[in-house]
């Protein structure tokens, strides 16, 4: 099968999975439209126009007819389309997740490959402290520490939200990433704030990435480290950094970039309790939302995104693989 | 400037985007109130529809009724569209003189006729809303006949039998059923004959101080002052409201003044914010009973003792204190307290915790080695301490409750599928007198299935005493205040010791504010940003 029908055959499990789930949990879609006080004449009313009186397989049909034409039908809670509120919330959490990335990879690599080969070393101790706290700690709870150390007592960093509310009105959404939207305004003390704003929750998520980036780069790297081409490339007098940087590392940017791909994909997928307390509107917390609510159109259109974001990234990782490694070409 | 200049300048600025951090923290203008609020519940703004508790607040500020609730005297009706109002001499006919200088953000005037179509709209859609009229004889059929507009500025409505007149004016107040829409407006953005309710979703199209500038779901709510508004001027022209929905973060937020009111916050919270310099905690009573509901169709609590014995299992002075210090006052009656018609003092508080006479009910009841059954609770900060209690003390007297707790969404669906034992719940009446939750607490017009009466808690729990209906019924139809408020106080007497539920607490509205905002102003069926200042 072509990678183009493996990928289509996938994404359509995966809906037709959420789907099933949507429809047999005991959530009701109408009591979400409706309310919990509505008359028994509305409530019927709304179940015909769900089409919730159809046949399970019928109301399939009708939804993949729609998912072809890119509608995942209207959210249920404020009726407006799945696709167009995904599209706003989607932005913050990819901004997020992004610089949290860039801070998770752009120290856990370096960190991983120093602590690898000075072992045991104080680097090393220090590297296995941070991903101890990485994978330990809640970033629920160093979230909120975080907040009362940083913003409520030091005043380093903004509070939660994406901007304070003095600017709230200055910025005019473009892309939807504020950085960029701020940068491109012009406006310094804008851009100054939403940095402000952004650089607390991105550590936070950025510890994760880094604990886990920063191990298996380490573990990587000694395994490289102990094959008989570095022993043979020391003893021609190469210097230690030069076979590090230019040998060994080329060797495992492979599993490095998997490893990073991975991070990236839960970053984007797992924000939900950081933005919950740093108040970030963004796409973890509108899916939690509708989960809560019973609004499986939003649901379903989450998860389906969730889907092509991995889909996507193994794509990425397999192009960056025949790149970097001619042997999978 | 073009495209590339702007991507350069934008590149130079994101690399200087570090140094430019301000450390200061900005407060909030002075032109706009910016509150942290869990705002998750809003679903639409279409007056017809609203039952949500935070929507139900910003829809009153932003549409006015014909009439209105004193900000001191909750279950005192004032003027707002309508200047005045005559009752017939039958008590069948009110009219309404509606304010002729009151006009649309469209700048349209708002006569009796949008007022009038406004009131039909909500009976065609048939949501929750449209009981305000249904109680009370209106119907789809009717309603060309009883709702009228003589002309610009009168509205007539025509009742099918005498009620009190005050009860009928807090309905057509609290459930914004008079809503004066423009028809204009929304009727153009009308799709499959949902008369407007789509886009209504996101928009408003009323009379009143403030309109919807933007809600984004999840995200926040901005209102802005209308400059036509015919009444009083609110003195902070923009309300900006955040949705926060970590209790913690609210708290940091409001000490650090970077919102100026917090509304949903843990009794820890707020015990600390009472120390708190520069911020203040203010609470009113809200007409909301929490309470444990046990279903009449499966045994044992179809037998009258087991559910009085649980009303025993409760330390409600001691939870009071604790788990829901600064959220609700212990309360055991239908009627909340404030209500027109409800028990004052001790007398609405008749239960304590008292684990023999509990023992001693199930024992009369035939279940004297206890029995089993579920308890759903939901998702709420007090769902789950008050099931652990309850809990615990069954327990003592054999009695095992298994507790399942679920997302608020699935929690709904069970109890309107009738398919629980027990459940601990809320529910928030919208009128002040006693009748707005006898008539869907303790009436129960039809039990059976087919009747699907969900809007009644007493239908969802397989309630049903024929006595009690018509007691309900006389009560509302009695036009002398004493013999009427008499009749409420000994049916509330009669069915704390019979009715189908625990009511436990009533529930407080709790806010910390700072102290830069003045007048907030607010009762358990209003919140009037209107008078808010800074």
């Amino acid at each position: 099968m072509s990678r183009t029908g493996s990928v289509l055959v996938t994404l359509l499990g995966l809906a037709a999975l959420t789907f099933m789930i949507g429809r047999l949990l005991p959530l009701d879609p109408v009591l979400a439209v409706l309310g919990d006080n509505a008359t028994p004449e509305a409530y019927q009313r709304m179940y015909v126009q769900l089409g919730l009186d159809q046949p399970l397989i019928v109301q399939f049909g009708h939804y993949l007819l729609d998912l072809a034409r890119l509608d995942f039908g209207n959210s249920l809670l404020s009726g407006r389309p799945v696709a167009e509120e995904i599209a706003r919330v989607f932005p913050a959490t990819l901004e997020l997740a992004t610089v949290a990335m860039i801070l998770g990879t752009g120290i856990g690599v370096p960190l991983g490959v120093v602590a690898a080969v000075n072992r045991n070393g104080w680097i090393d101790h220090l590297a296995r402290i941070l991903s101890l706290v990485g994978y330990s700690a809640p970033n629920f709870w160093l979230g909120l520490m975080g907040l009362v150390l940083f913003y409520a007592t030091l005043g380093w960093v903004g509070g939660p939200g994406r901007v304070d509310f003095i600017y709230e009105f200055d910025l005019q959404p473009v892309t939807g990433f504020y950085l960029i939207d701020a940068a491109l305004s012009g406006n310094l003390a804008l851009l100054g704030n939403v940095f402000g704003h952004i650089i607390l929750p991105a550590s936070i998520l950025a510890l994760s990435a880094l604990a886990y980036v920063s191990r298996m780069t380490r573990s990587f790297m000694i395994e490289q480290l102990e094959q008989e081409y570095v022993v043979t490339a020391r003893a021609k007098g190469l210097g230690l950094w030069r076979i590090v940087w230019l040998h060994v590392f080329r060797n495992i940017a492979v599993q490095v970039i998997t490893v990073v791909a991975l991070s990236y994909a839960f970053l984007l997928e797992g924000a939900v309790l950081t933005e919950t307390v740093f108040a970030w509107p963004g796409f973890g917390r509108y899916m939690t939302n509708a989960l809560l609510s019973g609004d499986m159109n939003s649901v379903v259109g989450c998860t389906l995104l969730i889907g092509v974001i991995f889909v996507a990234l193994n794509l990425v990782c397999d192009l960056l693989y025949r790149i970097l490694d001619p042997r999978t070409r | 400037m073009t495209l590339r200049t702007r991507l350069l300048a934008g590149v130079a600025c994101l690399a200087a985007a570090p140094a430019a951090l301000s450390l200061a923290h900005a407060a909030t203008p002075d032109n706009a109130l910016v509150m942290a609020w869990n705002i998750d519940a809003i679903s639409t703004f279409d007056p017809a529809q609203i039952g949500e508790v935070v929507t139900s607040e910003i829809i009153s500020n932003i549409c006015d009724s014909l009439v209105d609730f004193a900000p001191e005297e909750e279950s005192k009706v004032i003027p707002s569209l309508a200047t005045d109002w005559e009752v017939s001499e039958d008590g069948k006919t009110i009219t309404f003189h509606l304010n002729p200088d009151a006009t649309f953000p469209s700048g349209r005037p708002a006569t009796a006729e949008d007022t009038v179509w406004s009131m039909k709209r909500a009976l065609r859609l048939g949501f929750g809303n449209a009981a305000a009229l249904t109680d009370y004889g209106f119907t789809t059929e009717n309603m060309d006949e009883r709702i009228t507009a003589p002309d610009a500025h009168t509205v007539v409505l025509k009742f099918d039998l005498v009620y009190p007149s005050n009860l009928l004016l807090q309905a057509i107040g609290a459930y914004r059923i008079t809503t004066t829409l423009d028809r204009e407006e929304v009727m153009a953005h009308e799709e499959d004959g949902d008369l407007g309710n789509g886009w209504l979703n996101a928009h408003t199209a009323c009379v009143g101080p403030y309109s919807l500038v933007q809600w984004n779901q999840g995200e926040g709510v901005v209102l802005q002052a209308n400059e036509g508004y015919y009444g009083t001027a609110p003195k902070i022209p923009r309300i900006l409201i955040r949705h926060v929905a970590e209790t913690g973060t609210q708290r940091l937020l409001v000490e650090q003044g970077d919102v100026d009111v917090a509304r949903d916050l843990t009794p820890d919270d707020l015990s600390a914010l009472e120390e708190t310099d520069g911020v203040n905690v203010v609470s009113t009573l809200k007409p909301q009973l929490i309470f444990t509901v046990m279903n009449l169709a499966r045994p044992p609590f179809d037998n009258e003792k087991v559910r009085l014995a649980m009303k025993y299992l409760i330390d409600y002075q001691g939870l009071g204190d604790t788990v829901m210090q600064y959220l609700g006052k212990p309360w055991n009656s239908f009627a909340q307290s404030g209500a027109w018609g409800a028990l004052q003092g001790e007398e609405g508080t008749p239960f304590e915790l008292d684990l023999e006479k509990a023992k001693e009910l199930i024992t009369e009841a035939g279940y004297p080695d206890g029995f089993e059954a579920t308890l759903l609770i939901g998702s709420l900060p007090w769902s789950s301490p008050l099931g652990q209690h309850l809990q615990q003390n069954a327990s003592k007297i054999g009695i095992t409750l298994h507790i399942e707790q679920m997302a608020n969404a699935q929690l709904f669906a069970r109890a309107r599928g009738r398919d629980f034992d027990s459940i601990i719940m809320a529910w928030q009446t919208g009128i002040p007198d006693a009748h707005g939750n006898a008539s869907r607490l303790v009436q129960n017009p039809d039990n059976s299935d087919e009747a699907q009466l969900t809007q009644y808690p007493a239908w969802r729990a397989s309630y049903q005493d024929l006595d009690y209906n018509d007691r309900v019924a006389a009560a509302v139809a009695e036009t002398d205040e004493d013999t009427r408020r008499e009749m409420y106080r000994t049916l509330q007497q009669d069915w704390m010791q019979t009715g189908e539920m625990a009511v436990m607490f009533q529930s407080y509205n709790v806010a910390a504010i700072r102290d830069t905002v003045q007048n907030w102003t607010w009762n358990g069926f209003r919140t009037y940003y209107t008078e808010a200042s800074k």
